[in-house]
């Protein structure tokens, strides 16, 4: 009776079987033509295209370079994520109460995240030069004599120098997101805490983190996923260097796609990237309740 | 002993002078009620007793000690906001643990003290329950548990009845007033709501343009308003104003209507005079005129049954005045009919300075 009642109740699915194909084929595709790639034997070198089987996988595993990048990746995150969070908040709180100028200082503290992070990083790289660099003079001064340090050679400044320029370009972006969240909790609630005889933490903790929590979870986890792609800033940097002590898992993919031309084995990569990816995002979501 | 002193507050926001230049003093155990227009200054000042606004100028005293620049949490005082202010992510039972605990309260005493507030407010079953899933009343019963857990010497309330029902409104007064019996407290309470002030209150400040316009017991006040603005403000329905001269020993109205002279006023042969008439010192005519009282022959203009009384609109000294009566003395517009006016409980007002003679 239902079918009969109903003759045009498949119909709907017609109408939007364009957008679905459409979405499938630019979403799906690339997806399935890399997998099907890194089973492959190509390379841009040679004209070798035979079926490679699980070689290009069971290589990653031993690829100490890959897993070197994954921990660079991991150190840049677990350094500059937390940094940046903290910052970002202490930033929106300090611009939480009305000031003459708060909307100047506002816009001027956003300006970093604007600029495009390869013009940003080539900023720095001349900004953190031995020679001519104002921040080597500026160290001079204190110092009381020339400082010659070399930011994005010597091993011991590579990672400090990344990591400040990351934190300055995204700090930001944290510090605006945070800002909007925290305007919107209510005043009173954080009122009646400090009649109450809560301190600054106690009232952060059971209300005011509560409260932002949603809107600081994308936060994290946008900021999360942009510093595993973290690309732009480090190439303009370092290149990856001193040898491959800065080199993340995007530079890494880059380098063996477009520098050594191993394009089957590239797709290899890109794949465990998604992989992982998939697993870490999917358990973070869990984690931070945003499923609900 | 008072609990709480203020001596010459101001309150600035920017070029807005909310608050003028207030003095109080409220004794222990008082309860007192800032009423007065919206705009007029109540809240500031409270929120200022609080601290959650910074005085100007003036004074603050709380205890004998003052706290004019002293943090909220410093103060000695607990609160009850307008909108309940219930931490939206804790149980009923840790809002109202929440102040002892971080207060750092011994947790055995935090439970004992948790659950009394909870049995004498009612409670009691919704401990575990989250605010979201309570009703408005519930949530009010909460965010006043909050406060009464505290043992704090004063307690504040922000307009905390204004966002219920009037049914539960009425129930939540009485609520109110029982809990500031039991406990003795010193209380402070801002409200719009004249019924409330005059219902709740020991005493009364009404406030006007950020300034005391009168203080005194509600019954003070309603009796003896030393201004138009209080006359006017206190009462339901509101005092009839009519527009008056003083002509040989009697008030005559704009429509020639004569009235005997209120006994023991000061006034001036041919001075010009507001007379004040509340709706509740109009009666109907008896069987014989009462002393005090003078017999007016009027239209019936408006009919407004309320239950047991009727609000009764009619022509008079070229205004419409309003008289409360009994339910049925009064049938239909357009009756003529005689009513009896209580000169001897009516005002009469100075025009130019607004202040009753």
């Amino acid at each position: 009776m239902t079918a009969t009642a109903h003759p045009d109740r498949n119909f709907k699915y017609w109408l939007v079987s364009p957008a679905i194909f459409l979405l499938l084929l630019i979403g799906l595709f690339p997806l399935a033509f890399s997998l099907v790639v890194s089973f492959m034997r190509i390379t841009m070198l040679e004209t070798d295209t035979s079926f490679a089987g699980l070689v290009n996988f069971t290589q990653l595993f031993k690829d100490s370079r890959l897993w070197g990048s994954l921990f660079h990746t991991a150190l840049i995150i677990a350094i500059a994520l937390p940094v940046e969070l903290v910052l970002g908040l202490a930033m929106a709180y300090l611009f939480l109460d009305k000031m003459p100028g708060r909307q100047l200082f506002v816009s001027l503290l956003v300006l970093p995240t604007i600029i495009s992070p390869i013009v940003a990083g080539a900023t720095w790289r001349l900004l953190f030069d031995n020679r001519y660099g104002p921040i080597n003079q500026i160290l001079g001064w204190f110092a009381g004599h020339p400082v010659p340090a070399l930011w994005t050679v010597n091993p011991n400044l590579v990672y400090p120098a990344i990591v400040f320029c990351e934190i300055w370009q995204w700090t930001p972006f944290m510090f605006l997101i945070l800002l909007a969240a925290l305007s919107n909790v209510d005043r009173s609630l954080t009122e009646a805490a400090e009649i109450d005889g809560a301190r600054f933490w106690r009232s952060f903790r059971f209300i005011v983190l509560p409260a932002i929590w949603p809107v600081m979870a994308i936060a994290i986890l946008i900021r999360g996923l942009d510093l595993f792609r973290i690309f732009d800033i480090i190439w303009a940097l370092t290149e990856g260097g001193p040898g491959t002590m800065t080199e993340t898992i995007s530079i890494y993919t880059f380098v063996q796609g477009f520098r050594q031309f191993e394009t089957s084995y590239t797709a290899a990569i890109a794949f465990l990237v998604i992989v992982l990816l998939t697993v870490i995002v999917t358990w973070a979501i869990r984690r931070m309740g945003l499923a609900k | 002993m008072s609990d709480l002193k203020i001596s010459g507050l101001h309150k600035h926001y920017g070029s807005f002078h909310a608050v003028k230049g207030i003095d109080l003093e409220v004794p222990s155990g008082e309860f007192t009620v800032l009423v007065g227009p919206s705009g007029c200054g109540k809240s500031t000042l409270l929120r200022t007793i609080a601290g959650l606004e910074e005085a100007s100028a003036g004074r603050v005293e709380i205890g004998g000690k003052d706290v004019t620049w002293a943090r909220p949490r410093d103060r000695d005082i607990a609160m009850v906001f307008q909108n309940y202010a219930l931490y939206p992510y804790l149980s009923v039972y840790e809002n109202i643990a929440f102040g002892l605990r971080a207060r750092k309260v011994a947790a055995g005493a935090i439970d004992k003290r948790v659950k009394r507030a909870a049995d004498m407010l009612g409670i009691a079953p919704l401990l575990q329950r989250l605010p979201r899933e309570l009703s408005g009343g519930q949530r009010q019963r909460v965010a006043i548990g909050r406060a009464i857990v505290r043992d704090a010497l004063l307690f504040l309330f922000d307009e905390p009845l204004s966002n219920l029902d009037a049914q539960l409104r009425d129930d939540m007064r009485v609520e109110i007033k029982r809990l500031h019996q039991e406990l003795g407290r010193t209380m402070i309470y801002v409200t719009h709501d004249q019924i409330e002030a005059m219902t709740l209150a020991d005493r009364i400040v009404l406030l006007r343009d950020g300034q005391v316009e009168q203080l005194g017991a509600p019954l003070d006040l309603f009796e003896r308003p030393a201004t138009r603005f209080v006359a006017g403000f206190l009462g339901s329905p509101k005092m009839n104003f009519l527009a008056a001269t003083v002509t040989e020993g009697a008030v005559v109205l704009s429509d020639g209507t004569r009235l005997p002279l209120p006994p023991g006023r000061k006034v001036r042969e041919g001075q010009a005079v507001i007379l004040g008439i509340r709706p509740q010192h109009i009666a109907m005519a008896g069987a014989g005129a009462l002393p005090g009282h003078v017999r007016v022959a009027v239209v019936i203009e408006l009919v407004q049954p309320t239950g047991s009384r009727v609000h009764v609109n009619m022509p008079l000294g070229g205004t419409s005045i309003i008289a409360e009566f009994a339910a049925h003395d009064v049938t239909a517009p357009g009756e003529r009919t005689t009513i009896d006016i209580d000169m001897n409980r009516a005002i009469l007002i100075d025009p130019q300075s607004e202040t009753v003679i």
